[in-house]
């Protein structure tokens, strides 16, 4: 940790552009930054500011597709990783550097045993059973001749810390390695690098989008900014001090669990009928296990296990768990995308349900224009065409997205005016009941944020009930009057938003709770 | 670890598997389509002799003097052989692709999105029949029985054709119906003719056309292969693959009497594998 020593990684007056869809723009400009020899250096900043490029320069990959124009200089090892010849650089990402990233699944290969994977890196199974070990997997013997696809997402992203540090790295480049885990396997995660760079000393450099994630590992914090690195200092110092605007602006729309809520809907009448009744519903996967073609050896997933819950007209209910506690499916059976093997949802009200997706992108039909998208909903009333045209503005109005959106596709948009389109299209003609699974996961806090806002605006406006799944729990305590909290299937507790978060009940609750990286000490106004 | 180092998500290249072509590219190559498909059509007008009568010395090279590409061995001017065999070559496989595309397309559509018992007999039973028997021997089998000519051979081989395209669409249907923005527009009320052609047919297309396009050498080829079994174009009528095959031993002495029409069946097969590449960049269709 002497601040001393020769920095592991050198990056001086960088500056880069690359071609992306024909067009040439500048994604990183006049970068200084040193990664010293076994810290955490934090790297913070929104979608597009231009982090994971970085990181793709320290390690050597810069795709030559994109046709990167770099100026100035990155230095790992001592090694120039823009201009040294490809064997060099081999050998740098071999002795010197280690990668985990964001998609554990896409980054393994699916084809090839774990074992064989680190073994590449360790070429001695003793010593990948060591290494797996090292970051906590247990049986790991046993895990060596498993396919990536056996493995959970935690799992398979401790495989890839493990062959991140199987050849010693003196640096760890991680990209956003918890953002696709649950808080509770985050929460391991942080752990582990913090262990690995306890045991082994290497650097480690941590991407990430979420300042709270940030402040709890890093013991440096580099905050950019549209290519621009606009702060960089102790993390404590840039989190509670923050001297930068757009790092005052980053904290600012940190959803966190003791922010303002909102209480307009508190007072909701109770009606005798509720909006939405679930009655015992149950669904169950058949699973074949084994692997084996004709082993009949197959096993059942109960993915929704008895749940009764009753909705009151103009409430939202937020659902949280986390992945595989069958939130999603139970959202699905009451948008009647799935059948429940058995038990009952009813809805009263007209309009019927009507989803928000967690993929906007791919929620939009890619070749079809927006107006089209919208305009399809309104068929039913058989409008003239003018007025189809006006609803569909007035719809793209509520959502406060302007009138020349109904030309655009889906490609042609960003991922938050996607999902207000998502939103558009769901609230335009009031539905019974609106779904909303994890609409805000794939978008930047600051984007998250007004989203939310939005549908809260919405749900004022025309008294929608709504139905949220997050895995989040400040979203779910923001978005929900009540909070249902999902495991294994099951309802394990529900009660006022509130008083979930502030006394909760259960002790998955609570470690659900505990995980959550929050900012202590609060920050700066 | 090189296995791993890829990255997804962000800074994935734009298309995988060769470069995009450059719009005016992809213009000029459909112009190329459109151009051939001119010539095809108003070959008789543009054949400078009558292709089946002797109109010269025998065997002249080409860049003769009154025979742009020479003549072939009993005096027949090449030039005007190779365009009425580009004509017949050429519409015959347009319409034999496009009849599979509209029957194979149509049954593949329809299977692959309603899925269930309509998909396992009507694609899976039937398309599977189709395509476990050889098809050459099938269309030669359906030509014999509906007596040679063009016109019946272009029935037969279009017979056997659509089911690679029942196979194909419906595979893509199949994979589009998983998506999201399908359930989208189920849970919108769209009603499913409209999912059918407005969500899922156009999804379709990119794929159809080209894989249609690498067939349209295919049929060239098949269509060649019949008329020299003597199914199809009858003996002086000029068409391409047969005369290649029937001037062959001319290879060394003569080259251009088998080579002209056989660098005619090579260049249509390009012309329509390139064009199909074009159509697909230039179709506003993003995934």
């Amino acid at each position: 940790m002497s601040g001393l020593a020769t920095p592991v990684a050198i990056v001086s007056d960088y500056s880069l552009s690359l071609v992306r869809n024909g067009i040439r723009s500048q994604v990183l400009k006049h970068i200084d930054l040193q990664i010293r020899p076994g810290e955490i250096l934090g790297l913070v900043g929104e979608s597009g500011s231009g982090k994971s490029v970085l990181a793709l320069s320290l390690l050597g990959l810069l795709p030559h597709s994109s046709y990167p124009e770099a100026d100035g200089e990155v230095t790992v090892g001592g090694v120039d990783m823009l201009r040294a010849k490809p064997a060099e650089l081999r050998r740098v990402r071999r002795e010197v550097l280690g990668a985990i990233f964001q998609d554990p699944m896409t980054s393994l290969n699916p084809t090839m045993r774990i074992g064989k994977q680190i073994g590449e890196v360790t070429d001695d199974d003793a010593e990948s059973v060591r290494l797996l070990e090292t970051v906590g997997v247990r049986d790991a013997e046993l895990r060596l001749r498993v396919y990536p696809h056996e493995l959970s997402g935690g799992l398979r992203q401790r495989v890839m810390a493990a062959i991140a540090v199987g050849g010693r790295p003196g640096l760890i480049v991680a990209d956003e390695p918890t953002t696709a885990l649950d808080v509770t396997v985050q929460a391991q995660l942080l752990d582990l690098l913090r262990e690995l760079r306890a045991d082994f000393g290497c650097s480690v450099l941590l991407i990430t989008h979420d300042l709270g994630v940030a402040d709890q590992i890093a013991d440096r914090l580099a905050v950019l900014h549209d290519g621009v690195l606009v702060e960089i200092g102790p993390a404590a110092d840039v989190v509670r001090n923050p001297q930068h605007e757009y790092t005052r602006s980053l904290l600012a729309s940190r959803l966190s669990l003791t922010m303002p809520r909102d209480e307009r809907f508190t007072g909701a009448a109770e009606p005798a009928e509720p909006a939405v009744r679930i009655r015992d519903l149950r669904r169950t996967f058949t699973v074949r296990r084994g692997g084996g073609r004709f082993r009949g050896d197959s096993g059942e997933i109960n993915a929704v296990d008895g749940i009764d819950l009753d909705i009151a007209l103009g409430e939202a209910l937020a659902i949280v768990g986390e992945s595989g506690s069958g939130k999603s499916t139970l959202l699905r059976i009451v948008a009647g995308l799935d059948q429940p093997t058995s038990g009952s949802v009813t809805l009263t009200g007209t309009g019927g349900p009507q989803m928000v997706f967690q993929d906007a992108g791919s929620s939009l039909t890619p070749w079809m224009s927006v107006g089209e998208m919208l305009g399809e909903r309104l068929r039913r009333l058989k409008l003239s065409r003018a007025d189809v045209k006006d609803r569909v503005i007035a719809a793209l109005a509520a959502v406060d997205l302007p009138p020349e959106v109904g030309k655009a596709h889906p490609g042609e948009l960003s991922g938050g005016q996607r999902q207000r389109v998502g939103l558009a299209r769901a609230t335009m003609i009031p539905p019974a009941v609106l779904l909303c699974d994890e609409p805000t996961s794939a978008l930047d806090a600051s984007l998250a944020k007004s989203m939310l806002a939005l549908i809260r605006d919405l749900r004022a406006r025309i008294g929608m009930t709504v139905l949220f799944v997050t895995h989040d729990l400040a979203v779910a305590r923001l978005m929900g009057d009540r909070i249902a909290v999902m495991q294994a299937g099951r309802v394990v507790e529900l009660g006022p938003a509130e008083q979930v978060i502030s006394q909760p009940r259960e002790a998955y609750t609570r470690t659900l709770l505990a995980a959550v990286p929050e900012i202590v000490e609060g920050a700066a106004r | 670890m090189t296995a791993t180092l890829v990255p997804r998500g962000r800074l994935r290249p734009v298309s995988v598997g060769g470069a995009r072509l450059a719009r005016p590219v992809a213009w000029a190559l459909v112009g190329l389509l459109g151009l051939v498909t001119l010539v095809a059509v108003f070959a008789r007008q543009l054949a400078p002799y009558n292709p089946i009568q002797p109109v010269g010395p025998l065997n002249l090279p080409p860049l003769s003097p009154g025979h742009l590409l020479g003549t072939d061995g009993i005096g027949r001017d090449l030039l005007s052989r190779t365009l009425i065999g580009i004509q017949v070559s050429w519409l015959s496989a347009l319409v034999v692709v496009a009849s599979g595309l509209l029957i194979g397309g149509t049954i593949g559509l329809i299977a692959g999105a309603t899925g269930g018992w309509v998909d396992a007999i009507l694609l899976m039973r039937v398309t599977d029949l189709f395509l476990a028997l050889p098809g050459a021997l099938v269309a030669i089998a359906i030509v014999a029985a509906l007596g040679s000519g063009l016109v019946n051979t272009l029935i037969g081989v279009a017979i056997v054709w659509w089911p690679y395209y029942a196979r194909i669409v419906r595979g893509e249907v199949k994979a589009l119906a998983a998506r999201p923005h399908v359930e989208a527009a189920r849970l919108a009320e769209v009603s499913r003719p409209r999912i059918l052609t407005r969500h899922l047919l156009p999804g379709v297309v990119p794929t159809a056309v080209v894989s249609a396009s690498l067939d349209v050498g295919n049929v060239v080829l098949l269509l060649a292969a019949l008329s020299f079994l003597g199914l199809g174009q009858k003996a002086p009528a000029p068409e391409l693959g047969a005369d290649t095959a029937r001037s062959l031993s001319q290879l060394l002495s003569q080259w251009w009497v088998p080579g002209i029409p056989g660098i005619a069946v090579l260049m249509l097969s390009l012309i329509a594998n390139l064009g199909g590449d074009a159509i697909r960049n230039l179709m506003p269709v993003r995934r």
